[in-house]
């Protein structure tokens, strides 16, 4: 009878299993390693203490970083402007509401679905590939999936939950435009103030990440400056850009504190426009480099056709998927693993200044490093990737651990648990609801990442589609963008129903 | 006068179909026990429920039809408050005017809270102190958002109100307070877990089962009929 019965393991259990991938992982990397790479390593692990502080290898870096905010910048605001107005135009309430039908609304929804799916960086190749190189392009790269990004969120905040207030106005015969301006927006404000300050800091991140694939700023310097095993530099633009992300958090705080995050993003694309102009960098209206974009119907017919079926589709998507579990697994479980084995809270501080230089490391350099010891294969984009997230979890990990109030810890210690068992339970249990709802939401954005790390470990439908953009083999990359679409779609409905039962 | 008819007016499940005239000028108490209907009932008179059968009519007009100069009339003190939790006491307060008011005004009132000195004078009206109007309300206690909720009724200025169980969370004494100031306004349709105070209104329904079965003046009901109103099966 009791084999009968279902498993049903404990939160903090789930958050810990993950990291099981740890042990697969970690015999492929130990097969393949080499040790010509470890010394390398080694260097790059002591150039984080030693930049290099060359007065001109900083100014050109400043200048360089300027660039990436200005892209960071420009492509927030924008962005931000743009999911503000789609989100409300996308949102059931308001359109009911207003024309009591809300099938409008569902059929924008839906046709924002693919910006959103598809990778900034894949579309700064796309873009990068019908315009040439312009400012614009990282930027439109940034906007497209941020806007329908945040438009997604507002909408689903205006539509979960209908505050009473919104029915009672309504039945005090406030008229509905006021109603929704009342009752409804004040609640999402907060919410969406934290949402709109916390994608500036991906803004600047995916500018980064856009110049390690050649787009300008600072990732185009790290990117040269690892490949000619340059680590002190490297570490000197790495330092740069961390200070620049925490003095632009500690300004977005403080603006949204005092209302003024929607001034600021209304002033910003002018402000960036004339700022472009004292850098020297190119804003100009991009312009269609192909003469003629588009093939006779029946060429393009015959070249999807043959593009769909020589594509290896099973191998390319189960690679993707596969990278996307094992990433996922050294993503969620590495943190709580590691604060298990040191659960005090000397160990909890060096922890997160490990996660904060985790998250500021972009994954394609990460795997790069690690191919200095080992061959690039699968499992080392998977491990790159997982890394960059568990940057991103551990730290979200910290900051449900420090909400949890102790009590159950010390009834554990009264008891006479163990540290470790009074850890896990007291500490670790009641926090892992929550960390465990946005893993699922990390997994969903892990999966759209893969095409980054694709590009760099050699597996997956990101390194096709790089090789199909450096081939101009346009029918190959519309399947395979449309492809990820859909994986990405999949996996948000699954991380959603995830989210649901965690 | 009568205000709003409920004309075989039903909810599938909760309330069975009633006719129900409500005049104006008349203070009315609605008794029952916990799940007789009488939220339900509440709710179809101010028509946040929709009947599944028959009709509500305000002034002779389909109250589901009715245009918000005409809702207006109609003020609730709901059970749960339905306060907008995010905003202060006094933009709360004002929400209760802005069936009068433009988008604009209602904007300005979200950016600063408008006519202060009203919002003062109704804040004393229900006890509350002018220090409070620039708390939000979540950080209010119960007793204290329950007079937010009676000001913003206030600022209304409703020609018939009804309320949904105002007394439950109070203590005696604001309860007695809160209970003048509903009886105050001209009409009112309250409901009470509270028959001793039936005395204090023109006329008493009963629900029980989802089914009205009294309506009389207080003076008619005997002891004998309460206890049937509120015994069980």
């Amino acid at each position: 009878m009791a084999l009968q019965r279902r498993l049903k393991p404990a939160p903090a259990l789930v958050a810990l299993a993950p990291a099981l991938v740890v042990l697969p992982l970690g015999i492929v990397l130990l097969r393949d390693l080499h040790g010509g790479g470890a010394e390398q390593i080694g260097r790059f692990l002591l150039a984080a203490l030693q930049p290099s502080l060359d007065p001109t290898l900083l100014k050109h870096q400043l200048a360089e970083l300027q660039i990436t905010a200005l892209t960071a910048l420009l492509a927030w605001s924008l962005s931000s402007l743009a999911g503000l107005l789609l989100g409300v135009l996308s949102s059931t309430t308001i359109c009911s509401t207003l024309t009591g039908q809300h099938w409008p609304a569902v059929v924008l929804r839906r046709c924002l679905a693919p910006l959103r799916s598809i990778h900034e960086l894949i579309w700064g190749l796309l873009l990068l590939q019908l315009f040439g190189l312009n400012g614009w392009v990282a930027v439109l790269a940034i906007v497209l999936p941020y806007s329908a990004l945040l438009a997604r969120v507002l909408a689903d905040q205006l539509d979960q939950q209908k505050p009473p207030a919104l029915i009672a106005l309504r039945c005090a015969g406030v008229s509905a435009v006021i109603n929704l301006f009342t009752s409804l927006m004040p609640p999402v404000a907060a919410a969406l103030r934290d949402h709109i300050g916390h994608r500036l800091d991906c803004a600047l991140r995916s500018a980064l990440l856009l110049g390690i694939f050649g787009l300008g700023g600072l990732g185009t310097e790290l990117m040269l400056s690892l490949q000619s095993l340059r680590f002190r530099e490297l570490w000197s633009g790495l330092w740069l850009m961390a200070l620049l992300l925490v003095l632009m958090n500690l300004v977005i705080r403080r603006l949204s504190a005092r209302h003024g995050l929607l001034l600021l993003t209304l002033a910003l694309p002018l402000v960036t426009l004339l700022w472009s102009q004292r850098l020297n960098h190119d804003l100009s209206l991009p312009r269609w480099i192909h003469g003629s974009p588009w093939p006779a119907w029946a060429q393009l017919r015959d070249g999807l056709t043959q593009a769909w079926v020589e594509t290896p589709w099973l191998e390319l998507v189960g690679g993707t998927l596969l990278i996307t579990l094992l990433a996922s697994g050294v993503a969620i479980g590495l943190p709580p693993l590691l604060r298990l084995i040191a659960p005090g809270d000397g160990a909890g501080r060096m922890l997160k200044a490990g996660w904060l230089l985790m998250r500021l490391l972009p994954p394609p350099l990460t795997a790069l490093l690690l191919m200095l010891a080992s061959k690039p294969t699968l499992a080392v984009a998977a491990l790159a990737l997982g890394l960059h997230h568990s940057g991103v979890m551990g730290l979200v990990l910290e900051d449900g651990l420090e909400r949890v109030d102790g009590r159950d810890q010390q009834a554990m210690v009264a008891l006479g648990a163990p540290r470790r068992s009074a850890w896990l339970f007291g500490v670790l249990m009641p926090a892992s609801r929550r960390y465990l709802a946005y893993a699922a939401y990390r997994s969903d954005v892990i999966l759209r990442d893969t095409a980054v790390v694709g590009l760099v470990g050699g597996a997956g439908l990101g390194w096709q589609l790089m090789e199909a953009l450096s081939s101009f083999h346009w029918p190959q990359v519309g399947w395979l963008i449309l492809v990820y679409a859909v994986l990405t779609l999949l996996g948000e409905l699954a991380s959603e129903q995830l989210q649901e039962t965690a | 006068m009568a205000a709003l008819e409920l004309r075989r007016a039903g909810l599938t499940g909760r309330l069975q179909p009633l006719d129900l005239t409500i005049r104006l000028g008349e203070t009315t108490v609605l008794l029952g026990r916990s799940g007789a209907g009488k939220s339900s009932l509440i709710g179809l008179c101010n028509g946040s429920l929709l009947p599944d059968e028959g009709r509500v009519l305000w002034q002779g007009h389909d109250l589901n039809r009715c245009r918000p100069t005409q809702r207006r009339q109609i003020g609730t003190l709901w059970q749960d408050l339905r306060l907008v939790e995010e905003l202060t006491v006094l933009q709360n307060i004002n929400t209760g005017a802005l069936g009068r008011h433009s988008l604009l005004w209602g904007l300005r009132n979200l950016l600063q809270p408008l006519e202060p000195e009203l919002g003062d004078v109704l804040l004393h009206q229900v006890g509350l102190s002018n220090g409070l109007r620039d708390q939000r309300v979540s950080s209010l206690s119960g007793g204290e958002r329950q007079r937010v909720a009676l000001a913003r009724l206030l600022r209304q200025q409703p020609m018939l109100t009804l309320a949904d169980e105002p007394l439950s969370a109070l203590d005696p004494r604001l309860a007695d307070d809160v209970l003048n100031m509903l009886l105050d306004q001209s009409s009112c349709v309250i409901s009470l877990h509270r028959p001793d105070l039936m005395h204090r209104f023109q006329r008493v329904l009963g629900l029980r089962q989802g089914e009205l079965v009294l309506d009389a003046a207080p003076s008619a009901i005997t002891e004998a009929t309460l206890a049937w109103l509120y015994s069980e099966g």
